[in-house]
């Protein structure tokens, strides 16, 4: 018995933790997507019921929204992975300066995602901007390109910015998991007289795939969750060409005041997170991965 | 070891009873060169008022408005806040702000206030809920060096003329281009003040009515001055309708674009990091309706209706205020001050950076001030759509008409031009 208070007693202050940083904020979120709660009535909010996620669901421009957020997602988890594998495949046998080179390749990982934005949207500027001025001394363009007021390139340029952000954070995962390899297996291939894509295919993937599953889902979260290049880039424009769901919401909070209606939003992308870590995760259990 | 317990009981009462008073005050347009100025004039008035201190609270710009809504709210100690013109109603409907009809009463600076000032600060339900410290009106802003490169001088005085010179100036081939457009980031005013020019009949109270009560976007000269703004921007680099502040100060700076409208806080940034005579201002160009409406915009300090040293925030206020305080501000930091003996005093805001300033504010007759619906709840959500439509105008995927009607019915459900 007395243990078992204990036992509560240790749990206490990683659950009251969770609790007021975590299941508050969002219980109260919760609460806050009913009401109408804007500047003009921080002190006296009314409960609204469904109207908030009505005026979300009914904009004309959400589906272009959701488009945009899944274009975003996909291409930059997509290639992130890729490049990640790449540099983590090259990474994982020892040569002169690795230590240098990794530090060096790894540090975008440590600065802040608004920085970024910001510093990529100077460089990709398109009458100051460095790289048309690099592009057109190469010759390769006559006149700048418009990166960040350009609809047809806006969102590349975006994605482009949030990928080189993103490679050395699959890369550090993967290549941890590739170190973890037991050299025998490969020694066993080579014997076999496996080739580099067949070690590949055969050895190293299938060994690392646990690690693969859990990064892409957590990427996947995380890249739905991270406004900070965008908003530090264009703030969705031009004409939301660039606008994903969580840029929506910090453009409601900022332009306008209106805190029921970004909370709606924050709910919403709650909602689609969670049906989609349900079904990922199902899928894989189906397919009976180990994660 | 009863020496120590002795100096301990000394020193705590030392504390207790001495009379240490601090004052919250939070700012909302933080940049360095702001914070620094404050903070000059906060040290004097500490140097002046023994016992007082004053805490200055900066946060970011971006996030400053939110921040100061929610420590207002939650009663937080603040006791001076920073209210600019946006920003008013909203604090103050949430009723945490104080009157100062009181003091102003009692007060002589009211004597010496530019006119419109005082009204300007009762804009929320006749009563003053701020001090207004500094007003910002937009004038034009050019490059003498650049436009007489291309035989132009002087520089243009109508809108008609502005957008002839703009044209003869835009040469992409060597990266020369004509005006400096905003696209993004609260373009609203810039928009405005191009449309408004095609009118004569402007409501003195709402930039948006016309005198017969009826909204200026059902007006055929609203698509007349929409049509006109497109074409202006085609004489801006095309990247302008990603441009914020820093990038048009950027492209003025650098003479890329040699003609913008600006507040008067660019000029504490422009002094920095341009030669003087590199730039000049001249009063707003007039539009087809033979007018200009440009809106005056203030700034000031408002104390918290929760807070336990008010006489004292007062007296912060009334320092800010002085002539000689309020010189040093707009001079630094760049805006036009709102007592009229600063005027006199210091001949800097006579001198020909002001030039724009001065003749429009004598020239009554073709400028003629208005004022936004800052009291309205949408105005908030207007510049979020006003800005994305009109992106979506220049980028051709809207139509002119289209924007309009939906801008006035935005306004009408809204609750203005009903009529």
């Amino acid at each position: 018995m007395k243990r078992s208070k204990f036992w509560i007693l240790m749990l206490l202050p990683t659950f009251a933790l969770v609790f007021f940083v975590n299941l508050y904020p969002l219980a109260r979120g919760g609460v806050i997507s009913f009401q109408r709660l804007t500047v003009f009535n921080l002190n006296n909010p009314r409960f609204v019921g469904w109207d908030n996620y009505r005026a979300i669901l009914n904009d004309p421009a959400f589906p272009r929204l959701l488009w945009n957020t899944l274009v975003w997602i996909a291409c930059s988890v997509a290639f992130q992975f890729l490049f990640g594998l790449i540099l983590a495949l090259l990474l994982a046998k020892p040569f002169f300066g690795r230590g240098l080179y990794m530090g060096l390749v790894f540090y975008p990982w440590a600065l802040s995602g608004f920085a970024i934005g910001l510093l990529w949207s100077w460089l990709l500027n398109g009458q100051f901007g460095i790289v048309n001025d690099v592009l057109i001394r190469l010759g390769l363009i006559r006149t700048p390109i418009g990166f960040l007021s350009d609809e047809r390139f806006a969102m590349f340029s975006v994605i482009l910015v949030n990928v080189w952000y993103g490679i050395p954070f699959f890369a550090i995962m993967l290549l941890a998991a590739i170190q973890s390899i037991p050299g025998e297996l490969y020694e066993a291939a080579q014997i076999d007289g496996a080739g580099f894509f067949r070690k590949l295919f055969s050895v190293t993937l299938p060994y690392i795939r646990p690690t693969i599953y859990s990064t892409v889902l957590l990427r996947i979260i995380w890249v739905m969750n991270f406004p900070d290049i965008i908003y530090g880039m264009t703030r969705g424009g031009p004409a939301g060409a660039t606008n994903i769901l969580s840029v929506q919401m910090i453009n409601i909070v900022y332009y306008r005041n209106n805190f029921g209606l970004a909370s709606a939003l924050g709910m919403i992308i709650t909602a689609i997170l969670t049906i989609f870590a349900v079904i990922y995760l199902t899928l894989l259990e189906r397919g009976e991965f180990e994660l | 070891m009863k020496r120590w317990i002795l100096v301990l009981i000394v020193l705590l009462s030392v504390l207790v009873f001495s009379e240490q008073v601090t004052l919250r005050m939070i700012q909302v347009f933080t940049s360095p060169l702001r914070t620094k100025v404050l903070e000059d004039i906060i040290s004097k008035f500490e140097a002046q008022n023994p016992g007082v201190k004053i805490e200055l609270i900066s946060p970011p710009y971006e996030t400053a408005y939110q921040k100061i809504y929610l420590m207002v709210s939650a009663e937080e100690p603040l006791d001076i806040v920073e209210v600019g013109d946006w920003s008013l109603s909203a604090l103050a409907s949430m009723g945490k702000l104080l009157s100062l009809e009181p003091y102003l009463a009692k007060s002589e600076l009211t004597k010496h206030l530019v006119p419109g000032v005082l009204e300007a600060a009762r804009t929320y339900k006749g009563t003053a809920y701020l001090l207004p410290n500094a007003i910002y009106v937009k004038t034009l802003f050019y490059r003498p060096d650049v436009i007489s490169k291309y035989g132009i001088t002087p520089p243009a005085r109508t809108m008609d003329e502005l957008l002839e010179h703009c044209r003869n100036l835009t040469k992409p081939e060597v990266g020369q281009y004509g005006f400096d457009f905003r696209g993004k980031g609260y373009p609203t005013a810039f928009i405005d003040l191009v449309m408004t020019s095609f009118f004569d009949d402007i409501d003195p109270n709402c930039m948006y009515l016309k005198k017969d009560g009826k909204l200026i976007f059902e007006d055929p000269r609203a698509l007349e001055g929409i049509k006109f703004y497109i074409e202006l921007f085609k004489t801006a680099p095309k990247d302008s309708i990603n441009w914020g502040f820093d990038e048009q100060v950027n492209a003025f700076a650098s003479g890329i674009t040699p003609y913008l409208f600006q507040d008067p806080d660019t000029v504490g940034l422009l002094n920095e990091i341009m030669k003087e005579g590199t730039y000049k201002t001249a009063p707003l160009p007039i539009g087809r309706g033979g007018k200009a409406y440009p809106t005056i915009g203030f700034a000031g300090w408002g104390i918290t209706s929760y807070s336990k040293h008010k006489d004292l925030a007062w007296k912060f206020l009334e320092f800010f205020n002085s002539p000689e305080v309020n010189a040093y501000w707009c001079r630094e930091y760049g805006a036009l001050p709102v007592d009229m003996r600063v005027y006199e005093i210091d001949p800097y805001f006579k001198s020909e950076t002001f030039y724009g300033w001065t003749a429009m504010f004598e020239d009554k007759e073709h400028y003629q001030f208005t004022k936004y619906p800052l009291d309205n709840e949408a105005w908030s959500e207007w510049n979020e759509l006003h800005e994305t439509t009109m992106q979506q105008v220049l980028l051709g995927k809207m139509k002119p008409e289209d924007a309009l009607k939906t801008w006035a019915e935005f306004w009408k459900k809204a609750g203005l031009g009903r009529k």
